[in-house]
């Protein structure tokens, strides 16, 4: 049923402030979101100063400024820290991003930090994607073919291989999705902006045979449907695709299908 | 019709459908469709209401009962109610389920019917009886 609001026990509360590092002359604030639901407590915003004369420019680095140097207890999740993995996806200052991309001096004021937004949360700033990858494992993403595996490999012509440009890059970290506000209302059921991106992506791979197949999947009013061009997950993807273009094209796919039907 | 329990099992099953799927391509088609016409349509709808604006009812019937201006606007009328059903329909989907929302579904149609029957008959009358 309907919830407009957060459940009070999920209602985040000021939490604390750390002290300033000793003689830094240059600090930074971060605001960050910590939550471990296993404690029978609120989320709370605690608040941090980072030395920027001690530290990388990126907002991450601040981040691990802080777990190493300040509160090691402060839980994320990181790995490749240039933007490949889409690990460190995170709700920046109220824009889903890389922190790993995010420059501490691309905003002014302290920097809020929360877990993707309109997920459970598993601690602090990391959500629980298990529905995320599952709703990428329903498209089905690899190439599915009926004909005899050529004794080589599947060949594609150079501008066959130039349409998956703008869709291969995708790196799952989940800031469209979960910027959309359609996914937050149907998360379950609504396929989301980055698995119908990838679902596109198969669907005009030249070497992919199962097309109608693919299509027969996602018509569904839910699955793909929901999205109402609202474009937030082209606004904040942080690889520069376009996700909500994709979406289009399918549809567009499903009423030629119709139509010529 | 009982509401869908959802796991990561179903979630991940390409297929698995959450609503009337053959239907949801026409649907789309149909909301786009009129959503156009209604577009071109709402430009002729302002004309007639700032032309009749202030008019006393014999006014009204004289230009309501123009069969090229009646005609149209009860084509309209149709078309909006056609509209005004996708768009509840919509909505219902995403508040309700199962039962609750074949119920209101049905009343949403049954609203739009009356709606349609009511505009286009009291139009028709204009157009062929004054």
């Amino acid at each position: 049923m309907v919830e407009l609001m957060l459940p009070k026990a999920d209602r985040p509360t000021k939490g604390k402030t750390w002290p300033k590092p000793a003689g830094a002359k240059r600090l930074r604030e971060y605001h960050i979101y910590r939550h471990d639901p296993e404690q029978n407590a609120n989320p709370r915003i605690d608040t941090y100063f980072v030395d920027l004369d001690d530290c990388g420019p990126m907002i991450l680095d601040g981040l691990l400024w802080i777990k190493n140097k300040v509160d090691a207890t402060l839980t994320l999740r990181r790995s490749c820290r240039e933007g490949i993995c889409g690990s460190c996806s995170m709700n920046i200052n109220g824009l889903n991003t890389l922190a790993c991309t995010k420059g501490m001096d691309d905003s002014k004021g302290p920097i809020k930090i929360y877990p993707l937004p309109h997920m459970p949360v598993v601690k602090d700033l990391v959500p629980d994607l298990t529905l995320f990858y599952a709703q990428h494992r329903a498209i089905e993403p690899w190439l599915k073919t009926t004909s005899p595996t050529p004794t080589k490999e599947w060949t594609q012509s150079v501008p066959e291989r130039a349409k998956l440009d703008g869709l291969y890059e995708c790196i799952l970290c989940a800031c469209c999705s979960t910027s959309c506000p359609s996914y937050w209302w149907n998360g379950e059921k609504y396929l989301g902006p980055a698995a119908l991106l990838q679902a596109y992506r198969w669907l005009i791979d030249s070497r992919d045979e199962s097309t109608q197949e693919r299509l027969d999947d996602l018509e569904d009013p839910f699955k793909l449907y929901r999205c109402h061009t609202i474009m937030n997950c082209a606004k904040v993807c942080p690889k520069g695709l376009n996700p909500a273009k994709a979406i289009a094209e399918i549809k567009k796919m499903m009423v030629e299908r119709k139509v010529a039907a | 019709m009982k509401e869908q329990i959802i796991t990561r099992d179903v979630v991940a099953n390409p297929k698995t459908k959450y609503g009337n799927a053959k239907a949801s391509t026409r649907h789309f088609i149909t909301q786009r469709l009129t959503g156009a016409i209604n577009v071109l349509f709402i430009l002729f709808l302002v004309f007639i209401v700032a032309k009749l604006a202030g008019a006393d009812r014999a006014d009204m019937v004289a230009t309501i009962g123009n069969g090229w201006i009646g005609l149209p606007l009860a084509l309209l009328l149709v078309i909006v109610t056609i509209h005004m059903r996708n768009g509840m329909r919509d909505t219902l989907e995403d508040y309700f389920a199962g039962r609750a929302y074949s119920t209101y579904m049905t009343l949403n149609t049954l609203f739009c019917v009356v709606i349609a029957v009511a505009g286009v008959a009291a139009i028709l009358k204009l157009v062929f009886w004054g």
